[in-house]
């Protein structure tokens, strides 16, 4: 099947429930259809496993009034679908009534679509073996340090559909290409472990991956303890950088926070959060990241949103009910997430960012250690960012993968650190960002940048 | 669907795996029904009933697996999720170094469900309502709450296994969960506690007096008041009383995942070839196993027909053994688990826990504080992380001071951390008094598989020389 008919089937499918509910006198409806065709090859030193198949479902509201119901099912046939919405208008019909909820889309507006790959559905196991060979082919396993190695490589080609009995019916493509590479290393009972990826719309080199994460494996032995406990600056490397940040935004720029007012900024509207240096934009409309769609999941067209300006917070994020209960309008920020391994169509849209991007600033990650006489360089995931308390800020993670700086130069390796502070003075404390933002696959991506009064222990 | 129908078609895929090469198949439908009702601030933010059912195929080729699923419940369907499974198998054959080809054993016939005196089905979704109602206006009683939150969830359905020895094994998977949670902002500052927890009992769990909607959201209201006081734990090394909850999560995440065989044949475990080594104290003694007599998950069978055991991990200190698929045990010359387990179809099963949890010891609950002296008592945990290695970090949502030998003051949200293999050693007593839950919301992650449903629990777990509150 061609990307163009997997859009005419998802946009088929969503026409012909929209009819279905009409035919069952249902007042007022929503469908999402999904249908995604995953392939994923894993090495894990010498054991392969593989996984392929198709996700397809459906996942319907329905609404009588104000009241809301919500079923899915899995696959396509018609029985099915009939069985879903008659389950979502029979909850619907006992549910208490939602105040926020003013209705489905209405039209069909559209946004820009990203690139596609057309070689992505393509691709089968053969080819994906190929790739995992390119990736080990310069890896010397005969180095007693390699406790092991690991490669993967992912595919991803789909396509929704929202449809509402109210006059909407959109839809959106994607492509997805994945490559991974773990290592664990060992000496002198130091053990290390390291990670590197490619990820995009398109298929990318995946070359040098494996090599760069071995090597930062191995560059992380001999660590040594940190002793003692003081305050220091942190430099970050891009990927690092957004795995710490992630959580703070997460929920400080929620529009479902901030209507249920447990966020932090609720107050902060057009006010200072970061340093001047510091700008944040929500982009749903970045044609070579995932989260570029003509609609989000609910069907209101992307868009590119400027959240944090010169530290100055402009807006929160939302989806239409939210958007509506605050007084804004929705910012195409409708996702859905799942839970059990639950996938799109299962779950009703909730607010979720898009691809949220830090603004680059001017300095070399090399420049930001040259300007530090004593300090810490996170080189590694730190683990427990979700334990900061989402009110006061005050976090405390660890990282085992981090290097002591003395004038001006990247030293020791550590033994695993912890690392405490306040999220919100930390965005008034940002000495540099880096020109060096990376993809990160994820919903943020940031440069590197140099974090002020960080309180480092072992 | 009617069962005949489905085992028919299970068999088929089985016959079309072998006729295009595959030495080995197995092949899996799952028919689950899973209802979520979520009431924040009265309104009810989802209320949701979701069928999810598919067959997945896995093929064995010279011991390398490929796996594939399919929504589409026909032969054509059946027919192409087999083709692409053997294909995969095959292609991948050629890099694959580490075999984890098994024996045949006697085919396996059974016909199995969880002792359910309340079915959820029975139940109309009003009446689901108005238990988190209930619950919701007792969270109100004791406290004027900035949110509160109100979460129902239930899971149940059909599980049909067919392989190449001719096994033919049906069984019914039943969780029940209900949390409810409270929420205070105010100048600044954030208190919040959930309660709740799930059973594969039927609704009857409910009825149990510590389980009813009034009770747990007695305890939700007054635990989110006392954080409105709570004082900051004291920073650094500390003894610390685990509740049965907490200790259950730390044993599974930090613990459990270290004797996933996938990560020991593999070398990546910091347990690998460690058997008979001291890990632990004598007072450590670890658990796995599928149906427990204290409660739990029910979890007869695992994904590839096995039939789960209870396994022990570590005993008095001394690792014993490590959990597996029917690969990895044949490779280890190991005696099977019954520990592989997928999410749902459209995953390939891989080496996951059942219910783990460390073994009741001979301390009363006051004998365990007094022991502690001066402490941390560690009573419910909001989300966790671990590394390969074995540091952990847990938040502690719930905690007291123990001072003097008694339970004092409540502590504010804090971390606890450390590396669980040198924290075994520091373990030095539990209670007596043991109990395992489940549940729909949480769940375990591995591969990319959140959310599976696992037992957690145990005793009160008394360990010495953990990291509270990380940095100071």
């Amino acid at each position: 099947m061609s990307l163009d008919e997997l859009r005419d089937k998802v946009m088929s499918i969503a026409e012909t429930t929209i009819k279905y509910a009409k035919d069952l006198s249902i007042p007022t409806a929503e469908v999402y259809v999904l249908e995604q065709s995953i392939s994923n090859l894993t090495d894990n030193q010498g054991k392969i496993d593989s996984r392929d198949g198709l996700v397809q479902g459906v996942g319907i509201r329905v609404a009588v009034g104000k009241k809301l119901g919500f079923a899915s099912s899995t696959g396509f046939d018609n029985d099915s679908i009939k069985i879903s919405l008659k389950k979502a208008h029979d909850i619907a019909k006992v549910s208490p009534e939602n105040p926020m909820f003013e209705g489905f889309v209405t039209d069909t507006k559209l946004a820009k679509e990203g690139i596609f790959d057309p070689d992505i559905p393509h691709l089968d196991s053969d080819d994906m073996i190929e790739h995992c060979n390119i990736m080990s082919k310069d890896i010397d396993m005969s180095d007693k340090r390699i406790i092991s190695g690991s490669y993967g490589v992912n595919t991803i080609w789909e396509g929704y559909a929202v449809g509402t009995t109210e006059g909407c019916l959109s839809s959106s493509l994607n492509t997805v290409y994945g490559a991974n590479s773990f290592f664990v290393v060992t000496e002198a009972g130091d053990r290390k472990t390291s990670f590197d990826f490619v990820t995009g719309r398109k298929i990318q080199s995946v070359k040098k991956i494996a090599q760069n994460a071995l090597t930062k494996a191995i560059n992380s032995l001999g660590s040594k303890a940190f002793g003692g406990t003081e305050v220091l600056p942190t430099v970050w490397e891009p990927r690092e950088a957004s795995s710490f940040l992630m959580f703070a935004f997460f929920n400080c720029l929620s529009g479902t926070t901030y209507v249920e007012k447990s966020n932090p900024w609720r107050e902060k509207l057009n006010e200072q959060v970061a340093v001047k240096e510091f700008t944040l934009i929500d982009d749903g409309q970045k044609p070579d990241t995932s989260a570029c769609r003509a609609i989000d999941a609910e069907g209101i067209p992307k868009q590119t949103t400027t959240a944090i300006e010169n530290g100055i917070l402009k807006t929160f994020l939302f989806d239409k009910m939210y958007g509506q209960a605050a007084g804004f309008a929705s910012t195409g920020n409708a996702s859905r997430g799942g839970i059990f391994g639950g996938v799109a169509y299962e779950n009703i849209p909730s607010v979720g960012p898009n691809k949220m991007l830090i603004n680059e600033g001017s300095k070399s990650l090399d420049e930001q250690i040259s300007e530090i006489d004593k300090g810490i360089l996170i080189s590694g995931e730190p683990i427990g960012m979700f334990t900061a308390n989402p009110v006061t800020g005050d976090f405390s993670i660890t990282c085992s993968e981090a290097f002591l700086i003395l004038k001006g130069e990247k030293t020791d390796s550590l033994k695993t650190i912890s690392i405490a502070g306040n999220y919100f003075d930390t965005l008034n404390n940002i000495r540099s960002l880096g020109n060096d933002r990376e993809e990160t696959g994820g919903p943020l991506d940031a440069p590197s940048m140099t974090l002020m009064n960080h309180t480092i222990s072992d | 669907m009617e069962s005949e129908y489905i085992f028919d078609l299970l068999h088929k895929a089985v016959e079309m795996g072998h006729k295009q090469g595959g030495e080995f198949i197995e092949a899996r439908y799952d028919d689950l029904q899973l209802t979520t009702i979520n009431l924040t601030n009265d309104i009810i933010k989802q209320s949701s009933s979701n069928n999810r059912k598919g067959i997945g195929i896995l093929v064995y080729f010279k011991g390398t697996p490929g796996y594939s699923f399919t929504p589409e419940l026909s032969q054509e369907g059946v027919k192409e999720a087999t083709k692409r499974a053997v294909k995969f198998a095959k292609s991948t054959d050629v890099r694959n170094k580490i075999k984890l080809d098994f024996d045949k054993i006697p085919e396996v016939k059974d016909n199995i469900e969880a002792k359910v005196k309340k079915h959820p089905k029975d139940f109309e979704f009003n009446e689901k309502l108005d238990m988190l109602k209930r619950g919701v206006e007792q969270i109100k009683e004791q406290v004027d709450a900035t949110t509160t939150i109100g979460l129902f969830g239930e899971l149940y359905g059909e599980k049909y296994f067919v392989n190449t020895e001719g096994s033919e094994i049906f069984w019914v998977p039943m969780i029940v969960d209900m949390r409810l949670g409270g929420v205070i902002v105010r100048e600044g500052q954030q208190a919040q506690a959930f309660e709740g927890s799930g059973s594969s009992k039927g609704m009857e769990y409910f009825e149990e007096k510590k389980n009813t909607p009034e009770v747990l959201g007695e305890e939700t209201g007054k635990y989110t008041k006392e954080q409105l006081d709570a004082v900051a734990a004291p920073t650094g090394k500390s003894k610390t009383l685990v509740s049965p909850l907490m200790g259950g999560v730390v044993v599974h995440e930090s613990f459990g995942h270290l004797s996933e065989s996938d990560f020991v044949v593999t070398g990546q475990s910091p347990i690998a070839d460690r058997v008979g080594e001291e890990l632990g104290s004598e007072h450590v003694t670890i658990i796995d196993e599928g149906i427990s007599p204290y409660g739990g998950l029910f979890f007869p069978y695992d994904d590839q027909g096995v039939k789960t055991t209870r396994t022990v991990l570590l005993e008095e200190g001394i690792l014993k053994g490590y959990l597996h698929n029917r690969g990895t045990a044949n490779k280890m010359n190991a005696e099977l688990t019954g520990n592989s387990r997928a999410i749902n179809f459209m995953y390939n099963p891989i080496v996951r826990m059942k219910n783990t949890y460390f073994e009741k010891g001979d301390l009363t609950f006051e004998e365990a504080v007094e022991q502690i002296n001066t402490g941390i008592y560690a009573v419910r945990m909001s989300g966790g992380q671990v590394g390969l290695d074995g540091n952990f970090m847990f938040n502690c949502s719930r905690g007291y001071l123990i001072e003097k030998g008694e339970i004092s003051k409540p502590i504010k949200n804090t971390a606890l951390s450390g590396n669980i293999l040198e924290l075994l050693k520091y373990v030095e007593g539990a209670t007596k008094e043991i109990e395992l839950k489940t549940g729909y919301f949480g769940g375990c992650g591995k591969n990319g598989q959140g959310g599976l449903p696992c037992g957690f629990g145990g005793p009160n777990v008394i360990m010495d020389q953990v990291l509270v509150g990380g940095a100071k």
